[in-house]
């Protein structure tokens, strides 16, 4: 197990598997920071319900935005330039969750609930890591706050339709339905060798079966709560 | 360690695309039951400027 601190400077001289595995989650970290406004600025934020909800999905946009930005700015000082992501279809994302289109304000908040919260604990993964800069980066109470934010408003709009009942109670369950099995395959496989690597060097804290239990366990109880119903979790899955 | 091309110059500029639209945000959220044209305004600077990005002609940006 690699438990050395490394900073910018010492990069260069770490084992290939870490400069690589670096590398590949900088890239895939920002892509999916700025996923998540391509997915719902262009539909979300001219139709959202009021005009306080309007001002909310832009800052919450520009607080993905300041996200990408950290994570661009780590990987582009190792010598990786993930300007591709800005401007790459949906379709091509890293991660299934962000290559489709929001369009209605449950799905957004159902994003928020469960999507942003996978987010947030992809974050937590970096907490005391080797890599300095990036433990640096989410160590700054700001960035996991914000995500935490984004969180608590998803998780509470979706609170609210469902306590309307009728029609809203059955949109927000069907929205629910979508995007439960997306957040559970964000965790990726439960056999990966590339998550025990990352183990192994101290890139990240969980396997990736331990982070899911403890995601689903977590959303699972949220669910319930605001009285819907939990969805089959093997239904349509693409990582098991 | 040499940085990628650019890596700096898009930090800057995404720092000033996150400042336009938090300043926009902060100017129309306390309009919201005062004053309906400087919220409308705040909204459309938003959406011009997270247009902007959602492009993402990077090329653009920098050049």
């Amino acid at each position: 197990m690699f438990t050395d601190k490394v900073d910018l400077k010492d990069f260069e001289k770490q084992d290939p598997e870490y400069q690589d595995l670096l590398r590949r989650v900088l890239a895939i970290q920002a892509d999916c920071e700025i996923g998540g406004p391509n997915l719902y600025v262009k539909h979300i934020l001219p139709s959202a319900p009021t005009k306080l909800d309007q001002l909310i999905v832009a800052r919450t946009a520009a607080e993905e935005m300041d996200h990408f930005r950290k994570m661009a700015r780590l990987a582009g000082d190792i010598g990786v330039d993930v300007s591709y992501t800005l401007s790459r279809p949906n379709q091509e994302r890293y991660v299934e969750a962000f290559r489709g289109e929001i369009k209605t304000w449950e799905d957004y908040a159902v994003f928020g609930f469960l999507v942003d919260r996978v987010g947030r604990f992809q974050l937590e993964e970096f907490l005391d890591c080797t890599y300095l800069p990036l433990a640096k980066v989410v160590e700054d109470p700001d960035i996991i706050r914000e995500e935490e934010g984004h969180v608590d408003f998803g998780t509470n709009a979706s609170a609210e339709f469902a306590a309307k009942g009728g029609e809203s109670k059955e949109r927000i369950q069907k929205a629910v339905d979508y995007w439960y099995v997306k957040g559970l395959d964000m965790f990726g496989n439960s056999k990966s060798y590339r998550s025990e690597r990352y183990m192994f060097w101290g890139l990240k804290r969980r396997p990736n079966a331990v982070a899911r239990q403890q995601y689903k366990d977590e959303i699972d109880a949220l669910i319930l709560k605001m009285g819907l119903t939990i969805p089959d979790p093997n239904k349509g899955r693409l990582y098991t | 360690m040499e940085p990628a091309p650019n890596t700096e110059a898009l930090d800057q500029q995404f720092k000033e695309f996150i400042q336009a639209v938090k300043k926009a945000v902060g100017t129309g959220i306390p309009h919201l039951k005062d004053d309906p044209k400087i919220v409308d305004q705040s909204i459309a600077d938003c959406k011009e400027i997270l247009d902007v990005v959602m492009e993402g002609n990077v090329k653009e940006w920098l050049s």
